[in-house]
């Protein structure tokens, strides 16, 4: 019954935050414990690169596997879609704190999305979980007790998604959680070993790219058309594809802004439309920086515009404007808003 | 006490209370003590805003700022916004409640919602002269809202 067993996979906070350090180290304490769970520690997931250990681990990992993160969820579930690590997608009923406080959004939001999907998805589930949703490493816990029963009757076919040939030893670590632990706390405290340190995994520097919700994504190729710094390119089956991730501009968003699904992530954006968060009213919001004493009450795409042509200038070469890559979809993008407007009932 | 005057914003009625001063980026100051204000969003920014769920500060207390300077954002379930003073003059303080839940802005919004301490010697309006600030100003306020749908 291997098929039954559940892995819960940690994705450590950036930084080195005591409070965030306590969550995950209270709810891998109580997992190592629970039988029918493995339990492992992976540094942020979105900063680690592609052939990263921790992501080689992550694509190592066959059967039902929950995720734990301090990203939406939606963040969490294309972040791995991305590295190939793919299943249906498992319900959690912990959900990121931003969902809850605005009940009334959620009937709003009746926006069908019809995006093309994952592709190779393998019979199995992956469940995405906030850590942001709650502060008790018990609610966790609890959640991750009903998940495991949830797929406990389950067989699942095992090894049939396993691609690439993952590095064993490399990997070692991964399947020692107390040992994780141990460690971590030795390097926090200043007193680590090289034993320690050759037990962490490799260092994360923090990154900045944009994360494709294929679920909303149409492929209309508007993203691609609008950035000028080669980070899109399309797969095989002439797919869009965030290609060369580490070619994105720190801090600019705006791909996303002129995305008329919404479906372009940034993980570390500020604004939770643009992080991943769920429920928003099509996620283009009314500016009122003009009313409140601003100079501009800028559209989404004019940020956009202005966030492209500072980076140009900033690698040295022409601001374009309006003049590359703005096309007639953004006003379907328009008149949601001006449904939104309505409902504001002028 | 005075009963608050009102603004009518289509079918809803915003309640401008006449205990204060105002300023035309829509945010109320009653004077706390001899030229330093408590500062708060009206009820016709919050009819804009409605719920808002973040609020971050860019600027420390005790900073001085010039009119029209970004001292933060703001965003709700509708809108999003940077955020301006009131005047030129100085933000002392902030209110530590709002820091940990920007909620307290809708729930009380003439009250312990308050953004932050102001200090200014610029003369604010009155609520009558806000009134009139809002009636001339309420075809532009629905043209620059809805002009943001018409545009490019």
């Amino acid at each position: 019954m291997a098929g039954s067993k559940v892995t819960v996979v940690i994705s450590q906070a950036q930084g080195r935050n005591p409070i965030k350090r306590q969550l995950e180290e209270d709810i891998a304490t109580a997992l190592i414990a629970e039988p029918g769970i493995d339990v492992s520690l992976v540094p942020h997931l979105y900063d680690m690169s592609q052939d990263h250990s921790g992501m080689l681990f992550l694509r190592s990992v066959p059967g039902n596997v929950v995720v734990l993160g301090w990203l939406y969820e939606r963040a969490i579930r294309w972040t791995l879609d991305r590295a190939n690590i793919r299943g249906k997608d498992g319900m959690t009923l912990l959900k990121s704190a931003d969902e809850e406080s605005d009940d009334d959004e959620e009937e709003e939001d009746t926006r069908q999305y019809n995006g093309i999907g994952s592709v190779n998805v393998p019979n199995r589930r992956v469940y995405c979980i906030d850590l942001r949703a709650s502060v008790s490493a018990d609610a966790f816990v609890r959640e991750i007790r009903r998940i495991s029963e949830e797929n406990s009757v389950q067989t699942v076919d095992l090894m049939s998604w396993i691609g690439g040939s993952p590095q064993p030893e490399q990997l070692q670590r991964y399947l020692q959680p107390e040992r994780l632990l141990e460690a971590r706390r030795a390097f926090d405290s200043g007193s680590a070993t090289h034993v320690d340190k050759a037990t962490l995994p490799e260092d994360t520097g923090r990154r900045w790219y944009p994360v494709i919700d294929y679920s909303r994504c149409t492929n209309c190729m508007e993203c691609i058309d609008f950035c000028l710094f080669g980070v899109y390119g399309v797969d095989a089956l002439d797919r869009i594809l965030v290609e060369q991730q580490d070619n994105c501009k720190k801090g600019c968003p705006a791909c996303s802004r002129v995305c008329p699904e919404n479906a372009i992530i940034f993980p570390q954006h500020k604004q939770p439309a643009i992080a991943g968060a769920e429920g928003e009213v099509s996620g283009l919001k009314i500016d009122l920086t003009k009313l409140f004493g601003g100079d501009s009450g800028e559209s989404a795409v004019e940020m956009a515009i202005k966030e492209r042509d500072r980076e140009l200038i900033l690698d040295g070469r022409e601001a374009v404007g309006m003049s590359v890559g703005i096309k007639q979809k953004v006003r379907e993008e328009m008149d949601q808003l001006i449904a939104d407007l309505d409902a504001l009932e002028f | 006490m005075t009963e608050p005057l009102h603004f009518m914003m289509g079918q809803f009625k915003a309640p401008i209370p006449q205990d204060r001063f105002y300023s035309p980026r829509h945010l109320w100051l009653k004077e706390i003590t001899p030229g330093r204000f408590q500062v708060g969003f009206t009820a016709y920014s919050l009819r804009l805003l409605q719920d808002i769920y973040f609020l971050e500060w860019s600027i420390d207390p005790e900073t001085i700022v010039r009119d029209k300077q970004e001292i933060g954002e703001i965003e709700s379930a509708k809108a999003v916004s940077s955020m301006f003073p009131p005047f030129a003059g100085k933000v002392v303080a902030f209110n530590p409640r709002l820091l940990i839940d920007p909620s307290g802005i809708n729930a009380d919004n003439y009250g312990n919602g308050w953004l932050y301490e102001f200090e200014t010697n610029q003369t604010p309006l009155s609520a009558a002269g806000y009134i009139e600030f809002l009636n001339s100003a309420w075809d532009d306020a629905q043209k620059t809202i809805k002009g943001q749908v018409n545009e490019s």
